[in-house]
């Protein structure tokens, strides 16, 4: 009997109608062990398979921890099929019944109800958050106003990417020409009109170099990309390009390597071909007979670069001039923007070399520069043995970033260990507690920002240096407030990288904060 | 035989992860899409730790309430351990968790309990302070997780797993 006998039937039977077939009632009864003993209902409607093995094992779940000897009550249960159902437990002497009763309409009901609600709040929180990020902004835009040095960083970013992009195109000219100038069966008008190609794209090439090099402003310090240089492939790139040229006016070019050190030479590549493009550029456009010499030396972790030419000179009181952009006239019948050798001076200094210029009007001149291998730089005398046998974990996916800072830290004194991604360099950190952590931001998986982050929430004290690629202010502060102690930009300042590393290591850990 | 089975109540401030922890530990999944849960959702997992028989793990999925509310004990009941969800982005949500956390005790004195601070792929958002986490640590497991990536989710129920009884 489901309610009061002594109710009228007809309201016996309306009410069976509402709290049974509305309610979709399934009842099963258990003997203990949940063995099924009875069923009224449609399971189906629920999702529940009573005769597959484990088609009750959701609603057993639902009890595990619970007393089967005491009246329960589930509301909302999501089952299996979506559906959300009332549960409910009835004990019985030996036995027990689960009953369910729909609670789909109640419960699409309420989730409306509660979506509002929570998208509000949460809103209003991403809003409330939003509106300090503007006042953040606001105040950054402020600082930016007067920060000269963040206005560079961003010119940098867009100098590097132009440069990129005239260098590309350049390269398949230069391709191209080769190609065809070596089926040379072109008569004499096609071949002047392949010189003349050549000949502007070559000028274009150091042109667009310089003029890029020059708006990179009086940067201090070496901004380096050291990589492994194929010092045969540069010369003959630059052979390729110049010999063509100085041939055409009847000059012969010659270009020697000498290989002496068995070690690998690092250096920031495109500032070295820079380097020996200008120079050259220089040479063809002011010799008329005789030969042009580049001769390349790698001996003792220094590279000599030497190029001679027979041609014009200088007079004795240009020389000072020489090296002063813009310095039309400097060299007697000269044209063209009259960068090239004020950026040769500038990127022989970036890069801590020696330059020295001999010259004889009429009879020729000699560049001959002498450049420090980037290692070499790091280990510098200034630099010797305080940091000997520390510990340094180096992290970074990026093989070629993490195989120089491990020789840069090496050249320091540092042992050095060299890992591929976060997870385990938390690990790895927890473990050894090294004396220097370093950490790429842009790591695959998990963050470099999300791992410093984990260390300094498990306590971890030892120095951290993130390094990005972004120079944005908004990107130091979000790895500074993960825990890192400093923030380095890549490319990396050499000398701000070799004081940042002495001071992490020197001053400690920071707090967290 | 069927392996021992134990009840794991998912609590925290709604919106916080506590659905998508689920669905990227059973499931592997992960949904940007917020439906709000509503009433209980519960799930199954077997964990094999080495050394141990294998455990499963019944996890309840309670619909997210603020800390204001006493959470729902007859939800509760029967839980041999709490997975304590907070969301890294809002330092109110930790709170909570661990208000939940002082709630539940009176119905559940002995259960595990370990922290997730949810939301790691958002780690430069954080309003969570990792100082404060350092200090938790004193009191209670805590991980940093990642329903989206996946990060710490493993090792947040393992720990659980861990720490029950085999
Ligand atoms: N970025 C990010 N979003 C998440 C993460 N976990 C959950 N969410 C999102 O946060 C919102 C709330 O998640 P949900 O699991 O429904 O929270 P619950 O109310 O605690 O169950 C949803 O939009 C999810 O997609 C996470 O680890 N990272
Ligand atoms: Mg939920």
């Amino acid at each position: 009997m489901i309610v009061d006998a002594a109710w009228p039937v007809v309201v016996q039977a309306y009410l069976r109608a509402v709290l049974v077939d509305r309610t979709h009632l399934l009842l099963l009864s258990f003997a203990p062990g949940w063995h099924l003993l009875d069923l009224q209902g449609d399971p189906a409607f629920y999702g529940l398979a009573p005769e597959a093995p484990d088609g009750l094992r959701s609603l057993q779940d639902l009890f595990v921890g619970l007393p089967l000897d005491r009246d329960q009550d589930i509301p909302f249960v999501e089952l299996a099929n979506g559906r959300s159902a009332h549960v409910h437990l009835v004990a019985d002497r030996d036995a027990f019944h689960v009953l369910l009763l729909d609670a789909e309409e109640a419960r699409s009901h309420e989730r409306v109800q509660q979506q509002l609600v929570h998208e509000a709040i949460i809103a209003g929180h991403a809003k409330s958050k939003a509106i300090g990020q503007l006042k953040d902004i606001r105040d950054e835009l402020g600082r930016q106003r007067s920060s000269l040095e963040e206005a560079n960083a961003l010119k940098n970013a867009l100098i590097a990417t132009l440069s990129h992009e005239f260098r590309t195109p350049l390269t398949s000219i230069f391709g191209y020409l080769h190609l065809i100038e070596r089926r040379a069966t072109a008569d004499a008008t096609a071949a002047q009109a392949l010189q003349a190609v050549r000949r502007s794209a070559t000028y274009l090439f150091a042109l667009a170099e310089n003029l890029l090099e020059y708006g990179r402003g009086e940067s201090s310090g070496a901004l380096l990309n050291a990589v492994e240089v194929d010092l045969g492939a540069l010369l003959a790139d630059v052979e390729g390009m110049f010999a063509p040229l100085a041939e055409a006016k009847g000059v012969r070019f010659r270009a020697t390597l000498a290989h002496d050190d068995a070690t690998a030479p690092r250096f920031d590549e495109v500032k070295l071909r820079q380097i020996v493009v200008n120079l050259l550029s220089n040479a063809v456009r002011y010799t008329t007979r005789g030969e042009i010499v580049l001769a390349l030396a790698w001996r003792d972790r220094r590279l000599a670069v030497d190029v001679r030419d027979s041609g014009i000179g200088i007079a004795p009181e240009f020389i000072g001039q020489v090296f002063k952009p813009f310095n039309r006239g400097a060299q007697a019948g000269s044209k063209g923007a009259g960068l090239g050798l004020s950026i040769v001076r500038r990127l022989v200094d970036q890069m801590h070399g020696t330059l020295a210029l001999e010259s004889e009007p009429g009879q020729g001149t000699h560049f001959s520069i002498e450049l420090p291998s980037v290692a070499a730089i790091a280990a510098g005398p200034e630099h010797a043995s305080t940091l000997r046998g520390r510990r340094a974990l180096v992290v970074d996916d990026d093989a070629d970033v993490a195989q120089l800072l491990e020789v840069l830290l090496e050249d320091l004194g540092f042992e050095v260990r060299v890992l591929g991604d976060a997870a385990s360099a938390v690990a790895r950190a927890m473990d050894e507690s090294p004396d220097l952590l370093l950490v790429d931001v842009e790591l695959p998986g998990l963050s470099g920002n999300a791992a410093v982050y984990q260390l300094r929430a498990q306590g971890y004290r030892g120095p951290i240096v993130s390094l990005s690629a972004n120079a944005t202010t908004d990107a130091r502060d979000a790895s500074l407030r993960a825990g890192a102690n400093h923030y380095l930009t890549k490319p990396l300042n050499l000398e701000r990288f070799v004081a940042v590393v002495r001071r992490a290591v020197g001053e400690g850990a920071k707090e967290a904060t | 035989m069927t392996p021992l089975t134990h009840k794991v109540c998912m609590l925290g401030d709604f919106g916080v992860g506590k659905t998508s922890l689920v669905a990227r530990y059973v499931r592997s999944t992960f949904s940007d899409k917020y439906l709000t849960t509503v009433g209980v959702k519960v799930d199954s997992k077997e964990v094999a730790l080495p050394g141990r028989d294998p455990l499963k793990l019944v996890l309840w999925d309670i619909a997210g309430r603020s800390a204001l509310d006493a959470p729902s004990t007859s939800y509760l009941r029967g839980a041999s351990a709490l997975l304590l969800v907070a969301d890294g982005t809002r330092e109110t949500s930790l709170n909570s968790a661990l208000n939940l956390l002082m709630q539940s005790r009176s119905t559940l004195p002995d259960a595990v309990a370990v922290l997730a601070v949810n939301k790691l792929d958002l780690v430069e958002r954080w309003e969570v302070a990792a100082t404060t986490l350092s200090e938790l640590r004193r009191s209670l497991p805590v991980f940093e997780t990642s329903a989206l990536s996946g990060a710490g989710v493993e090792e947040a129920f393992a720990e659980i797993a861990r720490r029950l009884p085999g």
